[in-house]
């Protein structure tokens, strides 16, 4: 055994990554907690392109996507775990860069000199979203098929190029196998490969920035504050929840396995009960809700514009909460993003009881 | 028949009894492998001169009391309001079986239930070792309801050759100890004093990764690491035990498991494989993280993780427990009566004279129609495992079906062939052609995509 850790130890330097490791430390307090959401969301991403490859292997874009998920499904063997585990990672994947996302703004992560961790994470967040809504459609059922067109029908009511976006992404001015095609040369090839540079960008900064504290903490005297070492104390708290989080998603993934509905009829009525992703469900409520204010297209640009600021904003924090006497802009953006994570809350359920 | 049925939409009926006896067995359990715990973890202490242990171990008890006492108590009354609204005809038939098991049980309940309170109020009060022994006649009196609960469980299982040539003859309460100690009797206690033992633990070790580490360093590694060991046992004989259980049920039974693993590549007819498959994730995950961390960096390990474990535990439980109920499909008590309340050997009079005009809570007269008989037909013998719109939906999986196509099902399940891929898991559909065309009826009633003309009579 130790034979073969020499052997790996001079060729790849296993002891100075371990003392490196070692030597690393991550805080420990209160809110400690927060910090796994990270890890959660990566755990959850590695499911996602594990099962996603063994879909790819039987998975027919084009003129055949229906059926063949309904052979993933049915016929090929262990094909509605794999599924079913692809769709629940997805879910939790997102829920957790959500959960992510909050809690590195409420401990003010993005502040100096993390401002690139927080931006590369919107953008993770953005590619995680259109991940989300091109592997919608690749079922080609009936309700994916109406609501990536009605989903696709927001982009059109951009000023000026609206029109050529939806009709680029479509791939005509229908969505058809075509638009599957495209979708899935986007799911599948085009969005990992802006993915995963990005992720590893995203994670050299965590290593070279560390983990931020909360406010508090900060508050607490250096020698006072306590930390535990990443290797292997902390990689050993990620793992067990890594752990936990790999029973959630078995136990979501073999008892609730997604349905799979009629095939899409282009020509035929819309299903009842169509709704986007719950993950879109906050912003489809909140054009809703804009558009009832302000009817007609403008109606639809104007949710559009104010949705956009709003991400624009919040982009921008680290460039407003920089450290001022008093902490006012600090609360300020407190208050922005309670005032965001209440919209979200609430937007979505409207969407689900109300809408 | 001789009940109303209540009616329970969403959840269903199998889910209100599903629900508490999840949380029941879960604590209830607790209640029986922690009373041990407590009595070896004291005798640890007064044996090694640790009386430092002392005030952790009664804050240990006060949880202990709290949950057991209070919510194990409650959540045993619900069951008994639950499975006598859901399943009248079988609770008065293990009633009629097992009173004075009952009875028998329900005073060791009350010697536990009152041991517990003087246990936990007699902390400082007494000398050591009366309070210890104390804890042996708590750990005693809940051994013993477990000894006696589990003939009852068991027996609905397998009720055994024996009961079972004098059921339905009036006598079946004579063959009280062929019922009780039935086939299988001993792996199933077997398989719940390990899981009581583990469920010690679990919770044990939730009162003691809250101590803090900075003030009870030392203390809090021994306890931690002296209860991880309580997990041992389980996952040492457990397999032993499940292949005990399995080797002991019923071929019919056993073909539910084995139709599940042939048939989980394509996932179907797999509920009671995915889930048994499940809680023995669930197991190995607590035994890993109990292991690889509460044992090897008790340290590290937080209540956030303690409690994570209880989470586990309890997925473990209710799957364990959900497998358990499921593999019993199609009967409620073992090759005697079916899930739906309709006893075995009933079935060829009931199709003969007719399911309704047994019951005494169906609507009768002229002016009844097919619907209301179908709707009452479907309330008598489908809604104990099935909902119209929610849990097991029947609009869901009558969508798209035509009459003809309902018929058929009907037909299938009334015939009820060996080899139908519903016999292993359905009871028949009893009644005569006329009910069973009434159920048809009603049943093209939820199904709203086809035409409400075409309706078949046989």
């Amino acid at each position: 055994m130790s034979k073969i850790y020499d052997y790996l130890d001079e060729r790849l330097s296993i002891t100075e990554l371990r003392k490196f490791g070692e030597k690393k430390t991550v805080p420990l307090h209160k809110y400690s907690f927060w910090y796994y959401w990270g890890g959660i969301s990566l755990l959850c991403f590695l499911i996602q392109l594990i099962t996603g490859i063994l879909l790819m292997i039987y998975y027919k874009p084009g003129p055949d996507a229906y059926n063949s998920v309904r052979a993933i499904t049915y016929d090929v063997d262990f094909g509605w775990l794999v599924r079913s585990a692809h769709s629940w990672s997805a879910t939790i994947f997102l829920l957790s860069v959500f959960v992510h996302m909050f809690s590195v703004y409420f401990m003010k992560a993005y502040k100096k000199p993390r401002e690139f961790g927080w931006w590369s994470g919107m953008a993770l967040l953005i590619l995680g979203l259109l991940f989300g809504f091109s592997g919608y459609l690749l079922p080609m059922d009936e309700l994916s098929f109406t609501a990536t067109k009605v989903g696709l029908a927001i982009p059109e009511n951009i000023p000026v190029v609206g029109h050529a976006i939806a009709n680029l992404m479509r791939g005509g001015l229908e969505v058809s196998e075509i638009t599957v095609q495209r979708f899935f040369a986007w799911h599948a090839v085009v969005l990992p490969l802006l993915y995963l540079p990005l992720l590893m960008f995203h994670l050299f900064l965590v290593q070279k920035h560390g983990n931020a504290i909360p406010e508090s903490e900060e508050a607490v005297p250096v020698a006072q504050r306590k930390t535990i070492p990443f290797f292997p104390n902390f990689l050993l708290k990620d793992l067990a929840m890594w752990l936990f989080t790999l029973n959630v998603v078995a136990v979501m993934a073999s008892l609730f396995p997604p349905d799979l509905g009629k095939m899409a009829d282009p020509l035929g009525p819309a299903p009842v009960g169509v709704h986007p992703e719950w993950y879109f469900m906050s912003s489809f409520e909140t054009l809703k809700l804009i558009g009832r204010v302000i009817t007609g297209t403008i109606g639809e640009a104007v949710g559009i514009t104010i949705f956009t600021l709003g991400m624009v904003l919040w982009c921008l924090i680290p460039f407003y909460d920089v450290n001022t006497p008093g902490g006012l802009k600090g609360k300020r953006a407190t208050y922005f993003g309670l005032f965001c994570l209440g919209v979200l809350l609430v937007t979505t359920l409207l969407g689900y009881f109300v809408g | 028949m001789n009940y109303p049925v209540w009616e329970v939409q969403g959840i269903g009926l199998p889910w209100v009894v599903g629900i508490i006896a999840i949380f029941h067995v879960m604590i209830s359990q607790f209640a029986v492998g922690g009373g041990l715990y407590l009595a070896l973890v004291e005798r640890k202490a007064i044996k090694d001169g640790r009386s430092d242990w002392f005030p952790l171990i009664k804050a240990h008890s006060k949880f202990f009391l709290l949950l057991t006492a209070v919510f194990g108590t409650v959540s045993g009354v619900g069951i008994w309001f639950a499975i006598g609204l859901i399943q009248p005809e079988a609770t008065s038939t293990l009633i009629h079986n097992f009173v004075f098991g009952w009875a028998i049980e329900w005073v060791f309940f009350l010697v536990e239930l009152a041991s517990a309170i003087v246990y936990y109020y007699t902390w400082d009060r007494i000398p050591q070792a009366l309070h210890l022994k104390v804890a042996w006649l708590y750990a005693g009196a809940s051994v013993c309801t477990l000894v006696i609960i589990n003939g009852i469980l068991s027996f609905m299982l397998t009720p055994g050759d024996t009961w079972l040539g004098v059921a339905g003859s009036g006598h079946e309460s004579t063959y009280f100890w062929n019922a009780f100690f039935n086939p299988t009797y001993w792996p199933s206690l077997m398989i719940r004093c390990l899981v009581c033992g583990s469920l010690a633990a679990v919770w044990a070790l939730v009162t003691f990764s809250r101590l803090d580490v900075e003030a009870y360093g030392k203390t809090r590694t021994e306890l931690i690491r002296w209860t991880v060991r309580w997990l041992i046992p389980a996952f040492i004989l457990m397999p032993i035990a499940f292949l005990w259980y399995a080797a002991m049920i019923p071929a019919t039974n056993k073909h539910l498991l084995e139709l599940g693993m042939a048939t989980i590549g394509s996932g179907a007819f797999t509920q009671v494989t995915r889930i048994a498959l499940l809680s023995i994730m669930s197991s190995a995950t607590i035994a890993a993280v109990a292991y690889l961390f509460a044992y090897k960096y008790p340290r590290d390990f937080s209540s956030g993780h303690a409690i994570a474990i209880v989470g586990i535990a309890l997925a473990a439980t209710a799957s364990t427990e959900y497998a358990r109920e499921a593999i019993r499909k199609p009967y409620v008590i073992g090759s005697h009566m079916y899930s739906n309340g309709v006893r075995v050997h009933d079935v060829d009079k009931l199709n003969q004279t007719g399911f309704l005009t047994q019951s005494m809570w169906t609507p009768t007269g002229a002016a009844v129609t097919d619907v209301q008989r179908g709707k009452a037909m479907f309330a008598g013998q489908c809604m104990y495992c099935h909902t119209v719109n929610g849990y097991r939906s029947m609009k869901h999986f009558l969508e798209g079906r035509d009459a003809k196509a309902i018929g058929n099902i009907l037909t299938m399940l009334r015939q009820n062939k060996v080899d139908s891929p519903y016999h292993a898991y359905m009871p028949p559909l009893v009644g005569t052609t006329e009910e069973v065309a009434a159920l048809q009826t009603y049943l093209l009633t939820l199904n709203q995509a086809a035409p409400a003309g075409s309706v078949a009579r046989k």
